[in-house]
């Protein structure tokens, strides 16, 4: 069930405001100052100055087949109604031309009705059937926009003969209660703008950043790939990074084809290192190399040793973002750097005790850090013991590790108890699921048979 | 060496992009299909091998604007008409549509009971069996699962071929009468040759191959691939059509048998041709029957949820997007149940299936030859003046065709 916010709660509607479909509007006739008639109404085009963009101009068209437009400023519009548009103006004034798709504005019939639209609300990628306005001081102001069964019969002109017809069966239907209107604040439109090749944002930002990464990785997978590469070329870094490490790698490579080499570089330096190399390693092998070559070097080199693990090994799971310290380090400065440095990735839970050539010696976490004594060194208030795997431990090994000891982390280290990264519960999850999911098939089948 | 390198990495590119060209023509080869084919070949023997020739080439000109246009916007045909022409005209278009489909599902279940009789299964067994498994390859598979089923399906028609040799034809004839047209002013050689054509080119074809490139992804660097997928795809399904011509008239023709049906074709094929051929020839159209009933309630539920704005299913479930499944489910219960009715009459199907399928095709062609000419929408890939000339030429003579088709239904 489609979730309905805030319908109309944040326009004042009083007595002389009233709302009007934009289908209500389309093809009725224009009459000029001396009430001729001079052709229907084609579009409007909507300037956003607001949340709630308003009427700007209106395009007229006349003649069939050979379509002619003109455009009217909204100020030499006399009325506009469910009867047509009476301009203020003569026809004299208007200059008709064969095309109106040159203009750069954004215009309801061209950019939204009937094209797919971002509900970031819902999570979803919908359609338009109709938008709703809402009379303002003469002004039209898009309201909602319709993407129910009645909005499309209303275009295609059964919505009175359906309503009567379901009146007779059931005058309680849902049908005629529940309208599907979404608040034109949580639409995101598509257009793509032809210079840039990217969204059209002249209208304010839509709260994108606001959805969860993971929700925004499937509404991403419901759009074409032109719209993927527009909307994803939009974006800032940050929601790059999250739809990035959300999507499927057929997607993050057509993503990857699309930019030019410091849009790759600037990318590929803030994913996190365990994401980074689950898909380095899926692309091929000259590829891998030229990826490589445009980040950072001192990631660059984690990352490729990274690629040498195999991939459900300790090694092949881990991210290389932990944090850890000498064991002399005050608790006053651990928590410091904390709040000071941007960690790239999610792991601050845990802190890992270290000596100065990386020995992994033992670790503690953030609650015991908050509680202890700031000037203290942090070594006294370390876990008696650490558990560890090694970089060839199986997933197994890490997943029995983790849930016996209740670790959200888990530190990998080599031969040599050097500490060279993390495994966190959300990757060995996802191994789990997999797994999971495989012996559950096969269970299935064994059943059957 | 390096030359050897790059041609082996072409040869995976297109084997990775292969697919939506190649099964949309081979499910051309439905059981109507099949049936026209054997009823041309019985009652004309060669004369009519050489129209495939031009069909060859309309077919291509068609489907490779339907690819391109896919590769290019990343949209499914019914999406673009929805966006470019409102949703009046697209509502109204997939309403016929989805009435055509319906018939031509009904006509390959009766391919399917068709098959059932030759090989001595109850239909009543045969068809609920096929309808289960139809139905449950699409709801439980994915698009990659279902792709690889399809053309391991595609690989069965091989089957016409291996018949079409047993019959031992005369070569030379063949090659002479397909290069020579031997139009005949002959009122049943001019319904052949346009249930012929008619047949081979159908608007539903257009909406699934579209939408089964954009399910895809095919990027527009590889576009070239694409387009040999549908030259090859062309190519096949009227190779193997031919084939089945060849092998109804080297022996019904021959021996002045004339069939109705395709099952009638097999059982006369027994005592002319053998066992092995009889079989093939049968087995062929219950793999046919069975692979296009798969892709015609698929192909209009996609067309009509990419239309109407409504979630598609495959990788969702039942819930998320209902409007799909119930569509596709009610074609599919649809086209089973009627040919389950005992005494049901086919002709009269055949008939209206032909008749909306010769209502929409202009329609859709037209559509097509406006969208894939919209700079707009197609940049730089719109279609060049010698191919736009080629398009309004075959468009204009499908529309002819279609027309003649439509009202002699009706006068009929």
């Amino acid at each position: 069930m489609i979730n309905m916010p805030n319908q109309l709660t944040d326009i004042n509607v009083s007595a002389t405001k009233m709302f009007i479909f934009f289908s209500q509007l389309m093809d009725k006739p224009v009459l000029d100052k001396t009430g001729k008639i001079i052709g229907e109404i084609y579009d409007l085009t909507v300037k956003s100055s607001q949340v709630y963009p308003l009427s700007d101009a209106l395009i007229i068209r006349k003649g069939f087949p050979n379509r002619k437009y003109a455009m009217v400023n909204w100020a030499d519009i006399e009325k506009i109604d469910k009867e047509g548009a009476q301009l203020k103006i003569e026809k004299s004034v208007l200059s008709f031309r064969q095309i109106h798709d040159e203009k750069k504005e954004f215009t309801l019939r061209r950019d939204i009705l009937d094209q797919q639209v971002v509900d970031t609300h819902n999570h979803k990628v919908i359609r338009v059937n109709d938008i709703q306005l809402l009379v303002v001081d003469h002004a039209l102001m898009i309201a909602h926009v319709d993407i129910g069964s009645r909005g499309l019969l209303r275009r295609l002109g059964f919505e009175k003969i359906i309503d009567s017809i379901v009146k007779l069966f059931n005058p309680q239907a849902k049908y005629l209660k529940v309208e599907h209107l979404i608040s034109w604040k949580h639409i995101q439109p598509l257009t793509i703008n032809p210079v840039s090749m990217t969204i059209k944002i002249d209208l304010p930002q839509k709260n994108l950043a606001s959805i969860p990464a993971a929700d925004l990785g499937d509404i991403f997978l419901d759009l074409n790939i032109n719209h993927q590469i527009a909307l994803f070329k939009s974006l800032n870094l940050i929601n790059k990074t999250k739809i990035f490490t959300n999507i499927d790698f057929k997607t993050q490579a057509s993503l990857l084809d699309e930019m030019n080499d410091s849009e790759i570089s600037e990318l590929l330096n803030n994913v996190p290192s365990d994401e980074a190399t689950d898909f380095l390693e899926k692309l091929p092998r000259e590829k891998i190399k030229r990826v490589l070559n445009l980040i950072e070097n001192k990631y660059s080199k984690r990352l490729s040793q990274l690629l040498g693990y195999s991939s459900d090994s300790a090694g092949g799971l881990m991210t290389t973002e932990y944090i850890a310290f000498t064991k002399d380090t005050l608790v006053q400065t651990v928590l410091d750097q904390i709040r000071e440095r941007k960690f790239k990735s999610e792991p601050v839970q845990f802190i890992y005790i270290i000596d100065e050539v990386q020995h992994l010696i033992s670790s503690t976490n953030f609650r015991r850090l908050i509680l202890a004594a700031p000037n203290e060194p942090i070594a006294n208030f370390a876990f008696p013991k650490t558990y560890f795997v090694h970089l060839d431990s199986s997933v197994k090994e890490v997943a029995y590790l983790m849930e016996k000891y209740k670790y959200f982390a888990i530190p990998v280290v080599d031969d040599n108890n050097v500490l060279q990264g993390i495994i966190t519960v959300d990757d060995i999850l996802s191994q789990l699921i997999a797994f999971a999911w495989r012996r559950l098939k096969r269970i299935k089948i064994m059943q059957k048979s | 060496m390096k030359n050897l390198k790059t041609f082996w990495a072409k040869i995976i590119i297109f084997l990775s992009v292969m697919g939506p060209g190649i099964i949309t023509a081979n499910v051309d080869n439905d059981a109507g299909g099949i049936t026209t084919y054997s009823v041309a070949g019985a009652h004309f023997g060669y004369a009519l091998i050489w129209s495939f020739i031009p069909i060859i080439i309309a077919l291509v000109i068609i489907q490779e604007m339907c690819s391109r246009m896919a590769v290019v916007t990343g949209k499914g045909l019914a999406d673009l008409i929805r966006e470019e022409f409102g949703v009046r005209v697209t509502f109204y278009a997939m309403t016929v549509l989805v009435l055509s489909n319906i018939f031509n599902t009904i006509s390959e279940f009766a391919g399917i009971a068709a098959s059932a009789e030759l090989f001595g299964i109850s239909k009543y067994l045969l068809v609920p069996v096929c309808a289960l498994f139809v139905w449950w390859l699409i709801v439980k598979g994915t698009y990659k699962s279902v792709e690889k089923v399809f053309l391991v399906a595609c690989l069965f028609y091989v089957c016409y071929i291996v018949s079409g040799f047993l019959s031992k034809p005369d070569w030379n004839l063949i090659a002479k009468s397909s290069i020579h047209p031997s139009f005949q002013f002959d009122k049943a050689y001019i319904f052949m040759l346009i249930g012929v054509v008619g047949t081979t080119i159908a608007p539903w074809m257009q909406f699934y191959q579209q939408s089964s490139v954009v399910e895809k992804g095919i990027k527009l660097e590889n576009y070239k691939y694409s387009r040999l997928d549908v030259i090859i795809g062309a190519f096949v399904v009227n190779i193997i059509a031919i084939f089945i011509i060849i092998v109804c008239a080297n022996t019904l023709f021959a021996n002045g048998i004339r069939v109705e049906t395709a099952k009638d074709a097999a059982l006369a094929l027994k005592p002319l041709a053998g066992q092995y051929c009889f079989y093939l020839f049968a087995f062929g159209l219950l793999n046919a029957s069975i692979f296009s009933a798969c892709i015609l309630p698929l192909s209009s539920a996609y067309s009509v949820c990419e239309g109407m704005g409504w979630e598609i299913g495959v990788n969702r479930t039942f819930k998320e997007a209902p409007q799909f499944y119930s569509l596709y489910t009610a074609i599919i219960v649809i086209g089973a149940a009627v040919i389950l009715i005992p005494g049901v009459k086919l002709v009269p199907i055949m008939l209206i299936s032909q008749a909306t399928n010769g209502i929409l095709l202009p329609f859709v062609l037209i559509f097509m030859l406006l969208l894939v000419n919209n700079k707009r929408l197609m940049g730089k890939y719109t279609n060049s003046k010698f191919y736009n000339f080629c398009a309004i030429l075959i468009i204009m003579a499908m529309i002819l065709l279609s027309l003649f088709l439509f009202f002699t239904v009706f006068i009929k």
